[in-house]
């Protein structure tokens, strides 16, 4: 096979090197697109390879028009429209795929390359990591050595030749980059962002269909990045507070349209010394500035507003669109929430008519008891724990596909579920005994990465918990899966996701092993988003301010961008000048002493020799020139003798105090 | 074009007789009159040398119109940037940005400090496409890619002849041009280009050999026999009487030659008939004369002796040439036959 391709004719080799570096451009989105449109791109780029194996003709132009029309269709069809994000993506794909059947003249392989490099920027908005941008370096390098090879006409040039050169080129190209990266003025987006601009990224929702979060438990990504500035708290305490849901129609939890009034509403009251931390939030496209759960100052987040609602949950001016970076300062110890029965709101009591017959009985059963209706709310919540400690309650990853009436299910049939059945079974079952009571979600816990001291919170550590008003309290968490699973609430050994055969093996083998190679990796990926995706305005004025600038602005950054530019040519000027120069020593000296001679009246041509001046200057000044002639033979010698008895600078040193014929004798 | 010496390809025969340059580019639009007008005062500018080496003085750039779609590309590339907000749209762009820039200097270094010499040419017909042999000489110590050499007022696409310069080495290209008409001729300008490595850029230069190249009159496709012999000046009378039958000299065949007086040993050798001439060659000696073509026009009159001149010596005849104000006294051989086409290209 490796015979064959050594044998095939340029062209072939150069269609098949360019499709191998498509194929590979496209490869991330095959996942993301409409199944269609990887079909399709599979097929024709499949299809090509195969008539560039034979070299077989292309096909006729009637077959890409019809192609075109289908996949234009196509997109209209799966996305409604022809613009936005996705459907620009699957476009563009569609007219790569369907360029490589028409690389006719040289116009179309730039168009190829060009469709190419905005392929690329488009893997960027399903991921930046670190993984996706060393793929797409690899796909530049071979984009950029199919278009060298391509302006390569004499032979059949090597493809490692151009890849070397596509290299050094990009090598070369890496301050460019970098200055222009620094320096170049971040905006905010030029117009609105397409409200699609975050599908595909997974994190808490604002709603909480029960059974829905079993896939975000699964998801290892990583939600947010914490580092405290001192001692961080409890691992239990770790509470990092989301939307909170209070209004259930049986299936589904949303939250409530009123918000609760305002910040005023949630009656802060804290106590203690504030944890103060710095957060990197991962963009979710939700206006969400996640905080440890009581957070007095609002959170510093650059460029953007913050309020906070009357349910303690932080909320940005616009959506989380890109990684972000806070500081924050929280209270562990707090108390919130009216304290008069008559101010908490009659929709943390209401439940979904016809829905959990089963739990609203035992609701019932329980508030008859005696012993607890003396002891009031707290009793009854006392009491549901219990049950769930002791009742044979389980927690499990894998519940099941829970039926209409949810709470009926987890306390009586399955008994088992994760954070959310818990959490919203448990609920229910204090509305049910008419205790006001909503849902929290957020995130919970964390894993402290001992390489780089970050804190970092997981998609799957995505957690929902319970708030019950509580008499003279206010609104108090209660963690009901703490009371099912202890060790889920504040445990290093987190349940964990099913794992690949491999690296379950790896796991058991060596665990220290996985778990370093783990840190080390999330180290490194930690330092590529606070460096590179991280860096945005802010931190480009803070470097001005660094630099010496005392208010930094965009119009300065562009200065320093220009001088940069300026400074670079004028090194490109210099550089030139003394290329130019004669870089021989020997040559200069001779040149001056051509240009003396010449303002003396000895004109002579520019490939004179020594011995020729010599001559002249014998014929011009007679004896009064002898020094001056011996002192030439003496420079020829330093040439071109075997063992030259004087060094160039001593005959430097002489030509500076040869005794110059003064009056010339009126020539011949 | 395989080699690294390979040559341009040759300009359809329409175009033999071309009229020269200034009245080709004779133009009632005005931008174009001025442009003409820039261009030659240009060129004219430029030194005449059959060896140049060219440095930042006489390589010029420009972007090309893929290079202004890459230009395009990158804007876009950037405004995705931002209104997604992708630090590594930004990287993409950037370095993409930085290698274009790379790519400019590397497409000037690939022309900046080449040495190119053109070889004498050889004289040639008219209407036949004439070759410029140009040795370029590379002294750096990587090679230079994708360099293409052309005549450069041709407007033909295919006329670039290219070539790749090892390091610290040479390498041969052959460019075809159609010389004008018969005379000594400059050899017209020459440009050379190259758009490695991403043709983003264009880098040329313009090249004014001092060489001039001799171009013969074309010959008559179909040139009318050779002329019959005129007596020698002397003893044509005492010739006669001599006549013995012997093998004395040859003529080209006329019709009515009997078949026995055709010299086969040289019919085998060219393709025309010799019959042997057993009366004539002591007496009668050949002479082309410009009086005796047989035309009114003075450059078919040349042609058609261009014609007869290279008939003649391929039967290895003496011949001599007859033009206006000057003659070539009979002979042969190629130095001779060298002689009369020279004097037939300049009078």
């Amino acid at each position: 096979m490796l015979k064959r391709l050594a044998t095939l004719p340029r062209d072939s080799r150069d269609t098949l090197f360019l499709l191998l570096v498509i194929g590979w451009v496209m490869l991330p989105q095959a996942t993301h697109l409409p199944v269609w449109c990887t079909v399709l791109a599979a097929a024709l780029l499949s299809w090509r390879a195969l008539l560039a194996l034979g070299s077989k003709p292309l096909p006729h132009r009637g077959w890409v028009l019809g192609l075109l029309v289908a996949a234009v269709a196509g997109t209209w069809f799966t996305h409604h429209t022809l613009l936005g994000r996705d459907a620009g993506v699957t476009l563009i794909i569609a007219l790569l795929a369907l360029k490589t059947l028409e690389l006719r003249a040289r116009r179309d392989i730039f168009v190829v390359f060009f469709l190419g490099f905005f392929t690329m920027l488009t893997n960027f908005f399903f991921s930046q990591s670190l993984l996706t941008a060393a793929a797409m370096l690899l796909g530049l390098l071979g984009l950029l050595t199919a278009l060298i090879n391509a302006h390569m006409p004499v032979g059949r040039p090597s493809l490692a030749e151009s890849a070397r050169t596509a290299g050094w080129m990009a090598l070369l190209g890496a301050p460019v980059m970098a200055a222009l990266f620094v320096l170049f003025p971040r905006f905010g987006p030029l117009w609105g962002m397409p409200s699609d601009a975050m599908a595909g990224r997974s994190g808490l929702t604002s709603r909480m269909q029960v059974g829905n979060m079993a896939s975000i438990a699964l998801d290892e990504s990583i939600a947010m990045r914490v580092r405290f500035e001192d001692r961080p708290p409890l691992q239990d305490a770790l509470y990092f507070r989301g939307p909170v849901l209070s209004i259930f129609d049986g299936r589904e939890w949303r939250p409530s349209p009123s918000r609760d009034g305002s910040a005023s509403g949630a009656q802060l009251r804290v106590q203690g010394v504030p944890v103060r931390y710095e957060v990197t939030l991962e963009p979710n496209n939700q206006p969400w500035i996640f905080v440890l759960d009581a957070a007095v100052k609002p959170p510093v987040v650059p460029g953007v507003e913050t309020v906070m609602t009357g349910e303690l949950q932080w909320l940005a001016s616009r959506p989380v669109s890109d990684l972000i970076r806070y500081q924050a300062e929280s209270h562990i110890e707090f108390r919130y929430g009216p304290r008069k029965l008559t101010e908490v709101l009659p929709e943390y009591l209401q439940l979904p008519p016809g829905f959990n017959p089963r739990t609203v009985a035992l609701a019932e059963q329980m508030r008859a008891d005696p012993a607890l209706r003396a002891g009031g709310s707290p009793a009854l919540v006392r009491a549901a724990l219990d049950r769930l400690r002791t009742g044979g309650y389980s927690y499990t990853l894998d519940p099941g596909v829970y039926g209409a009436h949810t709470a009926d299910e987890f306390w009586f049939d399955r008994k088992e579920g994760f954070c959310e059945h818990i959490a919203s079974a448990f609920v229910v079952l204090m509305r049910a005994m008419n205790v006001p009571a909503r849902l929290v979600t957020g995130y919970q816990g964390g894993e402290l990465n001992a390489v780089d001291g970050y804190w970092v919170v997981r998609q799957s550590d995505a957690h929902a918990w319970a708030e019950v008003w509580l008499q003279g309290e206010g609104w108090v968490r209660v963690d009901p899966t703490g009371a099912v699973a202890p060790r889920r609430v504040g445990s290093l050994q987190r349940l964990q996701a099913p794992r690949s055969a491999l690296a379950a093996a790896l796991g058991n083998v060596t665990p220290s092993l996985v778990a370093n190679l783990r840190a080390t990796w999330d180290a490194i990926n930690n330092a590529w988003n606070q460096r590179i995706l991280n860096y945005t305005q802010s931190k480009q004025l803070n470097l001005l301010k660094d630099l010496g600038f005392s208010s930094p602005s965009w119009e300065q950054l562009t200065q320093v961008l220009i001088a940069l530019v300026v400074l670079a040519a004028l090194g490109g000027a210099a550089w030139s000048a003394w290329d130019r120069r004669e870089h021989d020593p020997w040559l200069r000296l001779l040149r001056r002493v051509r240009k003396r001679l010449g303002a003396a009246g000895i004109a002579l041509p520019a490939a004179a020799a020594p011995r020729h001046m010599a001559a002249a200057v014998t014929a011009r000044f007679g004896e009064a020139g002898a020094p001056l002639a011996d002192w030439l033979l003496k420079l020829e010698a330093q040439r071109y003798a075997r063992a030259p008895a004087e060094s160039l600078t001593t005959l430097r040193r002489e030509w500076r105090h040869l005794p110059w014929p003064q009056h010339p004798e009126p020539s011949r | 074009m395989n080699s690294p010496s390979a040559s341009a390809s040759h300009a359809p025969d329409s175009h033999a007789m071309r009229p020269p340059r200034r009245e080709r580019y004779f133009t009632l639009n005005p931008i174009g009159y001025a442009r003409q007008q820039f261009r030659e005062w240009w060129q004219a500018r430029l030194p005449l040398s059959d060896s140049i080496t060219l440095t930042q003085r006489n390589v010029y750039i420009l972007p090309t119109r893929p290079g202004f779609m890459m230009g395009a590309t990158l804007l876009v590339l950037v405004i995705a940037a931002i209104n997604y907000q992708l630090n590594l749209g930004y990287l993409l762009t950037f370095l993409l940005t930085g290698c274009c820039v790379v790519g400019m200097h590397v497409c000037h270094a690939t022309l900046r400090g080449l040495t190119m010499n053109l070889m004498a040419p050889e004289p040639q017909f008219a209407g036949v496409s004439a070759t410029l042999r140009i040795v370029l000489t590379n002294n750096r110590k990587s090679a230079r890619h994708g360099i293409g050499l052309a005549v450069l007022d041709l407007a033909q696409e295919d006329r670039w002849a290219y070539t790749d310069v090892p390091a610290l080495g040479s390498s041969t290209v052959q460019v075809a041009f159609q010389p004008p008409q018969r005379g000594l001729h400059r050899v017209p300008a020459l440009t050379a280009e190259t758009r490695f490595p991403l043709g983003t850029f264009r880098v040329w230069t313009v090249w004014r050999p001092a060489a001039q190249v001799l171009v013969y009159p074309a010959p008559e496709a179909f040139p009318p026999p050779l002329p019959a012999g005129e007596p020698r000046a002397g003893g044509a009378g005492a010739a006669r009487v001599q006549s013995t039958g012997d093998f004395e000299g040859v003529r080209a065949y006329r019709r009515g030659d009997p078949l026995k007086l055709v010299v086969w040993k040289k019919a085998a050798k060219s393709d025309e008939l010799v019959s042997r001439d057993s009366q004539q060659a002591q007496r009668f000696e050949l002479w082309l004369d410009f009086a005796q073509t047989g035309h009114q026009d003075v450059e078919r009159r040349l042609s058609r002796l261009a014609a007869w001149v290279l008939q003649a010596d391929r039967l290895g005849m003496d011949y001599g040439l007859r033009l206006p104000g000057q003659q070539v006294a009979p002979g042969s051989g190629e130095a001779h036959k060298r002689r009369c086409l020279e004097a037939l290209a300049t009078c």
